[in-house]
């Protein structure tokens, strides 16, 4: 048998930071899921490191962090911190409330894309799909 | 992917223990071909030292906190632990939202625990082959204690949880038709079993009925303990641990080449199964049929049509 | 119900009514439209058709409440506009929170900086996201600057202060020292809902559920005794339907939740009849304007029917369901923002017409970010506009009698109802949340809802319909607090902890470590005791979470 299984997409869908509103992460884990992919889910308030820890165990293509309140301030640590682990492949998309200023901040650092509210499920699925390919192609060859 | 045993290749940091490779690894595991056994074979000299546990039971009944649980005392035991955390896949999209580790959240920086989530679907060969696979990688990279933790609803489920050593079916008082649910196969596999939330009312019944259920197996060297635990306050876990060891002693005793080739012994037979069965079941594949007819109309008896399946099915299956 | 052949007249009830109105409102002045036609407090119909009116309807401040909970409603005392505020450094909350005194708002609410929620204090958090939500409060110090020159004792105030209550504690600490008598202080814990937090908004979860239960339940017996004008409990609807649920769905929950504290008190051996009198609630008010409505009404008979039945209460008072409202951020849209003005504009006409006691206002940047002052005032302004201009307070329930709005509401009723029940059938609201079937039904109408937004059968104005190419100039600019104000208020921490004595500190944290191992020992009395001793929110917090759990919510995905 020489079949090669598609494997799905894996993605971490995650909060960082203090604040613990969920329903925007619930709604995404259930749009990838529903997408076929595998979402791996957690609890609010995760510490850089940990993020850092989940998506090298759990061998993920995507982080999707999500942020209500300032949080999102955080992420070009996290970025950072990826590419300390060798986890540079790993593409981190950002959702929720992020003002114009701190996007560009964030693009800056690195993060693949900014999802605000009212984006559309199809956008966020096809973006993340597209960014998980991108992973897999980005990973250092074993 | 290129999995040369050599200096830096993923075999050689997945046997240095490094997370990463041990990640990286389970990924490339659950496809199949060249790459795969190459893999599989680099790590073959070192398996066999690790305890594979298996952890199943209903719903509710709080395996993932008991997990964590588990998890915490075998760390103060001084024991290292990889945990593979099975969640159903939905069937009509493979995809899956995993969130058996959110209960597992305190170990998440702790470097002698690796924790894995893996999705019930989507697993060539079957769950129980990706699990056994998934439990050796985890065993070659030097883990003392590997848990398969699944949701024993289903056969796949069954089946992946009889892949480990020590097999644990967890049940928790008022989940309704708890005993019952597990009654349905499960039971037999079980080596240690354990109602979770004993504070709850019924606690105790739950207990004897189990253990008036056990009464009935056929005697063996293992008396099978039913144990109470409460995951959340952190009580019963030293027994539940204690148990393990003893039932795993027992395998040590018989030689842990033995224990992995029973564990390989299984898996064949659940395989082989499979395929016979997808054959007779679900494959319409006219031979079969006219031999099920045979037997039906009784020109043929059981064991004749039984030797002409498994004639045509060897005649049927690719040379490897 | 009691249906009746003949009709029957309502003079009697109406007669009361009249009695009950002119007692309440002191002085009425005649009001008059543009056209000069004079607007009645109250409009009802002449005969009871079928008894239905006087059983489902009837009047205001009397059973069953449908019409609101006093009889004169607005037109006696219109609700009070609490802006919830709360910016970096106490100093300029200070600032901040007598400027909007200043423009109109009549009681005080304080929001801390999302780090407070967690329980930290300012130095022990990354320093990017510090202040930048809402203001620092970890020891009296902080209260008191924050509180300079503002009359604690004659305003109503709300403090968002998760269990276990550090920023009341701290206020009573800061009354004390002023001279204020505890029995002035008025005002609500406005989140001491931890069932609410440990199912919705998890940043306000700080002990274990059996803990946060424990430190609740001192704190209201604590307060019932000593500040006798304080609501210590505030049963938050509000957070479940931020997370999801339908307004129906939020309503039941939430008085499902009321239901299980009112037992707990009953439990410790108080009396329904007093201690109800202190439930107060906090809602939700979406932009499904009828929806919305007949939800406030529909729960307010509930309410008043239930603590007879369950509770046995017969003080009128014990039956009042006041409660504040905020509009909902979740209908405001980021595309084309000052759309969310009108959002706003209606979503709280129907808080108003569901008859609130006090309400939010959001600013119409607040999806974009932390609300600017602008932006505030606007919100502020809203209120006044609807209250002086559109004359929404000249008549008590203007909606009632309505075909569409009763039906409604008798249809909300029913559905609230169901609610009850299927969280009664799990046990009770603790463990309907212990055992993950509240979330369960949230998460699947909050999918269900996002559903008819992407497929268009909800239209969102400039999300999906009229979309127009954005305008970003249209979008306020962003303040965040300079980050050498972070610095300098983590430097007064240290120096503020540097001037405690270490004995009584020690003595005030072991003191509540002791309380919190026994039973006897109420715990927000010892936490009083550290707090006076110079405790910090995280000293504290981190006490109680050692002896009494961590909060961990339970998370489903």
């Amino acid at each position: 048998m020489t079949e090669v299984l598609n494997m799905p997409a894996r993605v971490l869908v995650t909060k960082i930071g203090l604040d613990g509103h969920d329903r925007g992460s619930r709604i995404i884990a259930a749009y990838l899921r529903d997408a076929g992919m595998e979402v791996i889910y957690t609890n609010p308030w995760q510490k850089i490191d940990a993020v850092v820890a989940l998506a090298m165990e759990e061998d993920v293509d995507v982080i999707g962090i999500s942020s209500l309140a300032t949080d999102h301030l955080l992420v070009p640590k996290l970025m950072k911190a990826l590419a300390e682990a060798e986890l540079g492949h790993v593409r981190v998309v950002v959702g929720g409330i992020v003002p114009d200023e701190d996007e560009a901040d964030l693009l800056a650092a690195g993060v693949s894309e900014v999802f605000h509210p009212g984006a559309m499920r199809e956008e966020i699925v096809s973006s993340v799909e597209g960014f998980a390919a991108e992973a897999t192609n980005a990973r250092p060859q074993d | 992917m290129n999995d040369t045993p050599e200096k830096n290749g993923l075999a050689a940091r997945l046997l240095a223990g490094q997370p990463a490779a041990l990640a990286r690894a389970i990924s490339i595991i659950e496809g199949e071909g060249e790459a795969v056994t190459r893999l599989l074979k680099s790590i073959q000299p070192n398996l066999g030292r690790a305890v594979v546990v298996g952890f199943t039971g209903p719903p509710g009944a709080g395996k993932s906190t008991l997990v964590n649980a588990f998890i915490a005392e075998m760390r103060g035991r001084g024991k290292t632990v990889a945990v593979a955390a099975v969640d159903p896949s939905s069937p009509i999209t493979g995809g899956a939202v995993l969130g058996d580790r959110i209960r597992m959240a305190e170990h998440t920086m702790d470097s002698g625990v690796y924790i894995r989530s893996l999705a019930s679907r989507g697993h060539l060969g079957g769950l129980s082959a990706s699990a056994a696979r998934v439990a050796d990688l985890m065993d070659a990279a030097g883990y003392d204690v590997v848990v398969l933790e699944t949701v024993g609803a289903g056969q796949s489920e069954v089946e992946m949880a009889e892949m480990a050593d020590v097999r644990i079916v967890i049940s928790a008082p008022g989940l309704g038709d708890d005993v019952q649910a597990i009654k349905a196969g499960i039971l037999e596999i079980a080596d240690i079993l354990v109602v979770n939330k004993d504070d709850l009312p019924l606690a105790n019944r739950t207990v004897r009925q189990l253990q008036s259920m056990l009464a009935l197996r056929a005697p063996s060297d293992w008396k099978v303990p039913v144990l109470s635990t409460n995951a959340v306050e952190r009580t019963g876990l030293p027994e539940l641990a204690d148990a393990i060891e003893s039932k795993a002693a027992l395998r040590t005793i018989k030689g842990a080449r033995a224990a992995l080739s029973s564990r390989t012994r299984r898996l064949l037979a659940q395989t082989a199964a499979k395929h016979v069965e997808d054959l007779i079941l679900r494959d319409q594949n006219p031979t079969a049929e006219a031999i099920i007819t045979a037997l039906q109309q009784a020109d043929i008896d059981l064991r004749t049509a039984t030797s002409k399946i498994l004639k045509h099915m060897h005649e049927s299956l690719p040379d490897e | 119900m009691n249906k009746i052949d003949k009709p029957v007249s309502l003079d009697a009830s109406a007669d009361e009514w009249q009695r009950n109105y002119d007692k309440m409102i002191g002085q009425d002045r005649t009001i008059k439209n543009r056209s000069g036609i004079e607007v009645k407090p109250l409009y009802w119909p002449q005969e009871d058709t079928d008894g239905s009116y006087g059983d489902k309807v009837g009047f205001p401040g009397s059973d069953p409440m449908t019409r609101g909970i006093y009889p004169t409603m607005h037109r006696g005392r219109t609700w009070s506009q609490r802006q919830l505020i709360g910016l970096g450094r106490p100093a300029d909350f200070n600032e901040r929170i007598k400027s909007i005194l200043k423009s109109g708002a009549s009681a005080l609410s304080i929001i801390p900086c999302n780090s407070v929620y967690r329980g930290l204090d300012c130095d022990e958090v990354e320093p990017e996201i510090l202040g930048t939500c809402g203001t620092i409060l970890n020891t009296v110090d902080d209260m008191d600057v924050s509180l300079k020159d503002i009359p604690i004792g004659e305003l109503s105030i709300g403090l968002n202060d998760p269990n276990p209550f550090t920023m009341l504690a701290q206020m009573l600490i800061v009354a004390e020292n002023r001279g204020i008598g505890w029995d002035k202080i008025t005002g609500t814990s406005n989140q001491s809902d931890y069932i609410s937090h440990f199912v919705a908004n998890h940043m306000f979860y700080r002990l274990s559920l059996p803990g946060a239960r424990r430190v609740q339940m001192d704190t209201i017996a604590y307060l019932a005794e000593h500040v006798p004008n304080w609501n210590a409990l505030s049963i938050v609807g509000q957070h479940m339907q931020q997370a999801g649920a339908t307004p129906a769905q939020a309503m039941g929950l939430t008085l499902s939740t009321a239901i299980q504290y009112a037992n707990d008190c009953i439990e410790r051996g108080m009396d329904p009849d007093v201690f109800l009198e202190r439930f107060t609630f906090f809602f939700d008010i979406s932009i499904s304007f009828f929806e919305e409505v007949a939800k406030f009404r529909a729960g307010r008979r509930i309410w008043n029917n239930l603590v007879v039945e369950r509770f046995g209460v017969t003080n009128p008072r014990a039956k009042r369901f006041k409660f504040h409202a905020q509009t909902s951020g979740l209908d405001l849209t980021r595309q084309q923002p000052l759309n969310n003005i009108a959002r706003v504009t209606a979503q709280a006409m129907a808080g108003i017409f569901g008859g609130l006691q006090s309400m939010h206002t959001d600013g119409y940047d607040e999806v974009l970010s932390t609300p600017s002052p602008d932006s505030a005032k606007i919100a502020i302004s809203t209120q006044n506009i609807l209250k002086h201009e559109a004359h929404l307070c000249d008549v008590a329930d203007p909606l009632g009698g309505s075909y569409y709005v009763e039906e409604l509401t008798d249809a909300m009723e029913a559905e609230i109802l169901k609610v009850i029940a299927q969280v009664d059938a799990q046990g009770g609201m603790y463990k309907a949340v212990e055992n993950g079937f509240v979330q369960q039904m949230i998460g699947a109408s909050a999918l269900e809802y996002q559903d008819q937004v992407d497929n268009g059968e909800q239209i969102i104005v400039g999300v999906n319909a009229y979309q127009e190419v954005e305008d970003a100039s249209a979008r306020p600019v962003l303040k965040r607090p300079p980050p050498e104000h972070m610095q300098d208020q983590v430097k007064h921490l240290k120096k503020v902890k540097a001037a405690r004595d270490p004995d009584a500190l020690a003595k005030g944290l072991q003191d509540l470590r002791d309380a919190a191992r026994s039973d006897d020992i109420n715990v927000f009395g010892a936490e009083l005791d550290a707090v006076r001793a110079g405790a910090t929110l995280s000293e504290i917090v981190e006490v109680l979470r050692d002896e009494l759990g961590f909060g961990m919510p339970l998370v489903v995905a």
